[in-house]
């Protein structure tokens, strides 16, 4: 079989335009130039205070509010006294946050369509989107250009109000999610110290938009799909919160920025210490996604699209987007919670806080992306199972064992290599034992000789295959 | 200090309504330039129900195996949210405070075992 597929005919590689590695080299070229000259007319001194200062923008909100304020002294107005400061920098602060957020999001929501289809593409031994624009990248805008443009159907029977309402409102949890994320050390839009709880209060609000948007459409799928979202996303939730828990006990703070802080001081990711609730929040948080592996509120072979079913045209967009949205939300919870958020081993005096958050959140959604590509649906019976038998006795376990740590790290005096790395060692071999023996306790009997590898695509060889058969496009 | 931060919450809702809108005001803007079709005829907007002609109305009696976990839910929330302050505030209370922590956290598993033992955590 493999003869065969060797000898069709070799397709070259597709090579890059000249145009396009011209326009690349006259911006890597003004790159540099720009770095040079900011580096040269710091090194001269000319700029005393930290205006230059790119690796904290929080910086530079600092310096513009002090200038402000100053404007403001001088007019002072009423609307001093409702805000209880200059009203001033706290209005432009709200402002500027909320629309690099903004921006943030509506960017990587556009990035991450194209590049979410490619690596499921090649995932699937098919190339993805290649056709609008170099590489498919306009494929998101064309997406977009052909939503915008189709028909939007109301439904006879549905509730016609709340019918309407979802799309609008399912966005809200998302971006008010997005809020306490520490990007830098100072750059934090909304840095409560009850940040974990304000996450797990407006993440669970996401239920209500789904529940309203399945009940209005007066659908039988609809209202199935709903009430399986709903199920699904309050059983996981309380994993979730559980395993959020043992970070705070840890940390000993519920401030984001705090958590991150103490991820940086200690030089330890709470990844390697804490390994099960790492692992239960990646779980339950998927699950919370309805992406493919745990998508049974939208499985297209049983009930056609789940809770947007009667949803055309551009509402249904928005769905698709607040999807993507809460994906990439929680890739980034994870890189804040348990990668070490902004911290990099002393490597954010040098590199921009935001960026080694962005390349965590790269890396964390890979995985997302990965998990969608290779695991099949799941049932509702299993994932129910798997939440309430499996997720939350292990979360508690984990609980125990890490609140009995907390209380010994506040009152043995050991170094915190000593300390730190005997937890980590211990953990490791409560969540190895845990996972295996709770797994066997509650009835999984793993095949003999392990899991069968998938042959065909080993044999194939892939997306290489496909281009020696000339059939891929 | 805190108080004001919440303001900023305000903020993010704002965009969060105004976002979606946009494309949704687009959608509509381009029907009011005829740009795009919307011609609904009977069929069209009739329920989907994969071709067949829907039957009865989706807001009747469900199935009642979804109360069994929303119950368990509350009772889970609820404590879990319990437990965030003594996580927060543990490192300055005393061994005691493990201990009573430990206590409440052996009541909730032992719901849990009554729940799973009594097969309310199965979905039949």
């Amino acid at each position: 079989m493999n003869s065969t597929l060797r000898q069709g005919r070799r397709r070259p590689a597709a090579k890059v335009p000249l145009g396009l590695m011209i326009v690349g080299a006259v911006f890597a070229l003004g790159f540099l130039a720009v770095n040079a000259a900011i580096g040269y007319v710091v090194i001269d001194g000319r700029l005393d205070g930290q205006w230059y200062d790119i690796r904290d923008l929080g910086i530079a909100v600092e310096e513009l509010k002090v200038q402000l304020d100053a404007i403001n002294d001088d007019q002072p107005s009423f609307l001093d006294d409702i805000v209880g400061q200059h009203w001033m920098s706290y209005a432009v602060g709200a402002l500027l946050g909320a629309i690099g957020i903004l921006s943030f999001i509506g960017g990587a929501l556009l990035a991450l369509i194209w590049i979410e289809r490619r690596l499921i593409g090649r995932m699937q031994i098919r190339r993805g989107p290649n056709r609008v624009g170099p590489y498919g990248l306009l494929q998101p805008v064309a997406d977009a250009v052909k939503l915008i443009q189709k028909e939007v159907l109301m439904p006879d029977g549905a509730d016609r109000i709340l019918f309407l309402l979802p799309p609008a409102i399912i966005f809200v949890p998302m971006m008010a999610a997005w809020g306490p994320v520490p990007w830098a050390p100072q750059m934090a839009y909304l840095d409560i110290n009850v940040g974990v709880l304000y996450l797990i209060a407006v993440s669970s609000l996401t239920t209500l938009a789904v529940f309203l948007a399945g009940w209005a459409s007066n659908n039988h799928y609809a209202l199935l799909g709903s009430m399986r979202t709903v199920a699904m996303m309050i059983s996981y939730e309380i994993p979730l919160s559980i395993a959020l828990l043992s970070v705070v006990l840890i940390t000993g703070s519920m401030q984001l920025s705090e958590i991150v802080q103490w991820q940086a001081d200690h030089n330890l990711w709470l990844a390697a210490l804490l390994p099960i609730a790492m692992l239960t929040y990646f779980f339950s948080s998927t699950a919370e996604l309805n992406r493919t592996p745990n998508d049974i509120a939208e499985a297209e072979s049983e009930i056609v699209a789940g809770f947007h079913t009667e949803y055309s045209g551009m509402k249904f967009g928005l769905f698709y987007a607040v999807e993507l949205g809460n994906a990439l939300l929680v890739a980034t919870l994870v890189a804040t919670f348990f990668l070490g958020g902004w911290s990099l081993f002393g490597l954010e005096e040098w590199i921009p806080g935001y960026l080694i958050l962005f390349a965590k959140l790269s890396a964390a959604y890979f995985v997302l992306v990965w998990l969608r590509g290779t695991l099949p649906r799941f049932r509702l019976d299993q994932l129910m199972r798997f939440a309430w038998q499996y997720l939350i006795p292990l979360s508690l376990f984990n609980l125990i064992i890490v609140a009995v740590e907390a209380s010994l790290l506040a009152r043995w005096d050991a170094p915190g290599l000593v300390s730190l790395g005997l937890f980590t060692i211990v953990n490791w071999g409560a969540a190895y034992i845990l996972f295996r023996d709770w797994a066997r306790r509650i009835g999984y009997q793993p095949d003999a000789g392990g899991p069968r590898r998938a042959e065909l695509t080993q044999q194939v060889g892939g997306i290489e295959a496909a281009h020696r058969m000339g059939t891929a496009t | 200090m805190i108080p004001e931060l919440y303001g900023r919450v305000g903020v993010l809702v704002l965009f969060g309504i105004v976002f979606p809108a946009i494309p949704l005001i687009a959608s509509y803007a381009f029907y009011m330039l005829k740009l795009r079709p919307e011609n609904p005829d009977p069929v069209k907007s009739a329920t989907y129900e994969c071709g067949v002609e829907a039957e009865g109305n989706a807001w009747g009696q469900f199935n009642a195996r979804y109360y069994l976990f929303a119950l368990g839910f509350v009772i889970f929330d609820v404590e879990v949210v319990f437990l965030y302050p003594w996580a927060v505030e543990h490192l300055s209370l005393n061994t005691d405070a493990l201990f009573k922590a430990g206590i409440f956290v052996g009541v909730l598993a032992f719901g849990l075992a009554y729940a799973w033992r009594r097969r309310a955590l199965d979905w039949r």
